[in-house]
């Protein structure tokens, strides 16, 4: 468990989750506890007697995203309620608790994968492997953000029922945008259409890599594939972009096997737009500024299509339910090769190589940062 | 809320005298044992060391809190008694009505002693508990039985004929097609002369928070629709349980040839993608499911613990051979999986294979106990120690290893181990996070972390199963959900650490049980074979022995967490921790 602590360490690190070593202590246990700390202190020993979990994180997030969280917690000093997929979806609600008490922590995660603790940081937990603590430090990082400007833009906007923001909270966003905006992705070390099964493994896991190290997708989320004939090769369920060696399925688009069943849970959705683009290549992120643009203008009916610089948006839950994003992202691809799902991510197709797409994913979140900041900037608030 | 609003009723029937009580448990009880198989294991730790077919032992039918509510997948039934197979606390959990049914008759359980001078018919419904005298034959098919008794809008389980002809694994069948299959309590049932248990009602069932259990209801369902194990095209929804034989075929970890090998090479004859080709079968779900992972075609298509074990654990790739030797288990009521496995062993002892109608003779000859059936009715230990090769027996705690072989997933390996009622995967079912990736990976050729791992998920699996949930929905969704469905519906106020605690006190209880009737730490060690004998290699893929000391280290560490002495019993501390919450 030793090998976990300090993955995970080096991953909220490498993500720019947190600042340094020394912002996080992680903690696993079996029957003894290892950790990234000398000693264990005695509140995490408590909390491990509190609660039936076998990981912990503890850690306060790097600045931006911190002071991203404090504002959020001055508005809602007890609960956070994102409504960004990831949110919806996995974490649900964030608990806000005043102070590093392990039963007060253990009230909130009694409840929740994770929370907040006021002035100090946030507390994820796993009960299976701490990649769970992980997912959901960062996915509370992630919602928070989005939760922010999209509270901030659509108020000022005079979408929903919140009063608009005064002019400290815009200029707050606008100093935050500076930090969080994305740079154009690097070329990718894998130039060209892949062929072999080994370079397709290769090409994948460049590409993967790359959304990652762009921001442009958060802990385990978002997937990518590719299409080589009948067959297409995906990223598995759960798996991390920059860790995909040994995590892509093969998957025969005839369904004579169903070894795909690990597959990423937008299986469906990417042989779909395959059959409707004729592309070869999809990849799918979640980047900060495509999503809370997406979310501009209030809640999209399912069905319904609205357009952020161009591209177009359509709502849509993860998977193949009866309100999938299988039934409205792939018609939206096959006329754009790129979508936003709503609150969700981006998806972008190409008949060619992944730095087409990756280039498209990273340049519909450049103008989604841009577009931000222009409803920030050009939209009058509230007097200060 | 007021916890005292969330009381279990239970309704207590002697057959022998044919007199009935019906009492609620108290609210700490009701809260500390959450029904189920909480219930179950409760009533059964009460009469501790009983021998399973004792006139005295219990056989308990019991509901969860979340049955007949809006929260998906929860009609489950779980059956709870002594094993006459394993000798271990046993309880099993089964689909179809008859959850739905009992709860709508107002009665979250039934406790069934004694036993009837002659063939009962057990009759429950609104107006209370009838017995009826049975004139239907004993060996007669199940479906013939199902058949003449009707459902009249309700739901029956039934023993069948190798109930009554001795067969240690013989299952309870419910309506036909779901079982009850595990440990043998349909032979209980059969001890106390139950040929069929009716039940029907037409009351409604109480959720105290209706919005609650909405808000519950859509969480879940997203992440069912979330998981493609669950709702992907590739997944339970489109396939059946059948959609896994391909996955542990690449991941060479299929038993084959009595876990001699683990691939077959002829897999593909009994796919997920060859059964739909070969039988179009229809879908059907146990009530208010929107997963629908039953399969039927002209008969009922096999699980996937049941194709695997009549294909590839005896080498056979005879689909119809597979299908046919189902729908005898399930006619004359026995469980699949150890009927399957008891064959092998047979088979490899006598260096023969039994494959295609030969297959389908010895699965017929074990229901009717006539030739070598009069031996494979015992299970495979039985039948191994009585061959003079105990080593051949594929079990732990005599009850049969199922589809997953355990040097591909350590976190498996452990579980069956340490499964309170013998070699089983649904205890802990690992199998999510070392195969499925849910709720995230983990290296499945690693004891790393798992023994605490084991520990969680076996309280977890107590819960769900003390609560009427079904598996399959924590392929997608969690604890965390499902906790405030079950807040939302008793008015309980509890969490998932609230209820993970309970599943804690019911897995520790049923371990104290069964060190009671003599188990210990020899008994948590798998057969010698899984230490000393490789699995079959694949593409990138080598399935070495498991390494002794690593497993006894593993092991060790668990009864650490579990609250164990060195020797597997169950610490001071924690029996009288365990006895406090019995007494409440």
């Amino acid at each position: 468990m030793q090998a976990q602590v300090e993955k995970y360490l080096a991953k909220l690190i490498r993500h720019r989750l947190v600042a340094c070593e020394d912002d996080a202590a992680l903690y696993g246990l079996d029957d003894v506890i290892f950790s990234n700390r000398k000693s264990v202190p005695a509140q995490a020993a408590r909390l491990f007697d509190l609660l039936n979990i076998n990981s912990l994180l503890a850690a306060r997030p790097e600045p931006v995203l911190w002071s991203v969280i404090t504002r959020l917690t001055e508005d809602s000093p007890q609960l956070i309620c994102p409504r960004d997929c990831e949110s919806l979806t996995f974490i649900h609600d964030i608990p806000v608790v005043p102070s590093f008490d392990p039963a007060l922590l253990a009230r909130a995660l009694n409840r929740r994968k994770g929370c907040i603790v006021r002035d100090t940081g946030i507390v994820t937990t796993g009960t299976v492997s701490l990649e769970q603590a992980f997912i959901s430090f960062s996915s509370i990082c992630f919602s928070a953000v989005v939760k922010l400007f999209t509270d901030t833009i659509n108020a000022l906007c005079g979408y929903g029922d919140d009063a608009p923001p005064d002019a400290q909270r815009v200029r707050d966003c606008l100093e935050i945008l500076d930090h969080l905006a994305p740079a154009p992705v690097a070329q990718l070390p894998f130039r060209g259409i892949p062929d072999s099964e080994d370079e397709i493994v290769r090409a994948m896991d460049a590409a993967g890599k790359a959304v990652v190290d762009a921001g442009l997708v958060d802990s385990f989320f978002g997937n990518i594939s590719f299409r080589k004939g009948d067959v297409i090769y995906i990223s598995q369920t759960g798996s991390s972009l920059d860790e995909l060696p040994g995590c892509i399925d093969r998957v025969p688009l005839d369904g004579s096997t169903t070894c795909g069943i690990t597959s990423s849970s937008e299986l469906m959705a990417h042989m779909k737009t395959y059959e409707l683009t004729g592309d070869n290549v999809i990849i799918h992120g979640h980047p900060r500024f495509s999503v809370i643009m997406s979310m501009f203008g209030g809640p999209l009916e399912f069905g319904e299509t609205r357009f952020v610089e161009g591209v177009p948006v359509v709502a849509g839950e993860v998977g193949a339910g009866s309100r999938g994003l299988l039934h409205t992202l792939p018609l939206a691809m096959q006329e754009h090769h790129c979508a936003i799902v709503s609150g969700h991510g981006t998806f972008a197709s190409c008949s060619g190589s992944f730095d087409e797409a990756l280039a498209r994913i990273s340049s519909i979140e450049i103008m989604c940062c841009h577009a931000c900041r222009s409803v920030l900037e050009q939209t009058k608030p509230n007097r200060a | 809320m007021r916890s005292e609003e969330y009381r279990i009723r239970a309704l207590f029937v002697d057959v022998r005298s044919r007199r009935t009580h019906a009492c609620e448990f108290s609210p700490e009880t009701s809260r500390e044992f959450l029904g189920g198989r909480g219930s179950g294991t409760l009533l059964l730790s009460g009469r501790p060391t009983l021998d399973p077919l004792d006139e005295e032992a219990p056989l308990v039918f019991s509901t969860g809190a979340l049955t007949g509510s809006r929260i998906p997948s929860s009609a489950r039934m779980v059956i709870s008694g002594f094993s006459p197979l394993t000798n271990t606390v046993c309880s099993s959990s089964v689909g179809g009505r008859l959850a739905l049914a009992m709860k709508r008759s107002g009665v979250d359980l039934v406790c069934i002693t004694g036993r009837a001078s002659q063939p009962l018919v057990l009759v429950i419904d609104d107006a209370g508990v009838s017995f009826e005298t049975s004139t239907l034959p004993l060996d007669a098919p199940l479906s013939r039985v199902f058949a003449l008794l009707g459902t009249g809008g309700g739901s029956v389980a039934a023993v069948g004929g190798a109930a009554w002809k001795g067969c240690r694994y013989a299952s309870i069948m419910v309506d036909g097609t779901f079982s009850s299959g595990r440990g043998g309590l349909g032979a209980v049932m059969a001890s106390k002369n139950v040929q069929a248990v009716k039940i029907r009602g037409s009351g409604a069932v109480r959720t105290l928070n209706r919005e609650g259990e909405e808000a519950a209801r859509r969480d879940i369902i997203r992440l069912f629709d979330a998981s493609p194990a669950i709702m992907g095209g590739l997944g339970l929804k489109t396939f059946g349980t059948a959609a896994l034989v391909d996955l542990m075929a690449s991941r060479r970890m299929m038993p084959t040839a009595n876990f001699r090998r683990t691939y077959f090479d002829q897999y593909q004859t009994f796919c997920a993608g060859r059964i739909r080709e070969h039988t179009s079968p229809k879908h059907y779900a146990c009530p208010g499911c929107p997963i629908a992972c039953k399969q039927k075609a002209i008969t009922e298509i096999p699980e996937f613990e049941t194709l695997s074990h009549f294909g590839a654990l005896n080498e056979n790739a005879d689909l119809d051979a597979i299908i046919e030797a189902n729908r005898i288990c399930n006619e004359a009521g026995m469980d699949t999986i150890t009927a399957a496995s008891s064959i092998a062993c047979l088979a490899e002892i006598r260096e023969e294979r039994y494959t295609g109608p030969l297959l389908v003779d010895m699965v017929r000859r074990t229901a009717e106990s006539s030739g070598d059936g009069a031996l494979l009715k015992l299970g495979s230990a039985e039948l191994a120690r009585r061959l003079g090769a105990p080593e051949k027996s594929m079990s732990v705690k005599s009850l049969e290893l199922p589809a997953y072989d355990p040097r591909g997933a350590y976190g498996m390996a452990l579980a069956y181990g340490t499964s309170t009622r013998g070699g089983c995967h649904l205890r802990a079912y690992p199998i999510s996070h070392e195969i499925l990736r849910k709720p995230v990976a983990t290296d499945r050729f690693s004891f790393s972390g798992k023994a605490r791992i084991i520990k969680i998920s076996e309280d977890l699996n107590a819960v769900i199963d003390s609560i009427g949930a079904c598996k399959f929905a924590f392929f997608g969704a969690s604890l965390e959900e499902y906790a405030k469905g079950f807040a939302a519906v008793t008015g309980l106020d509890v969490d998932q650490q609230d209820l993970l605690a309970k599943g804690d006190t019911i897995y520790t209880l049923e371990r104290h049980i069964n060190c009671m009737r003599g188990f210990a730490r020899d008994d948590d060690m798998l057969p010698s074979r899984f230490y000393t004998e490789a699995g079959t290699p694949g593409p990138g893929i080598e399935v070495p022995p498991i390494e002794r000391a690593a497993y006894e280290e593993a092991l060790q560490r668990y009864y650490r967490i579990r609250g164990c002495n060195p020797d597997g019993t169950i610490s001071e501390k924690r029996r009288e921790e365990i006895e406090a919450c019995r007494r409440r």
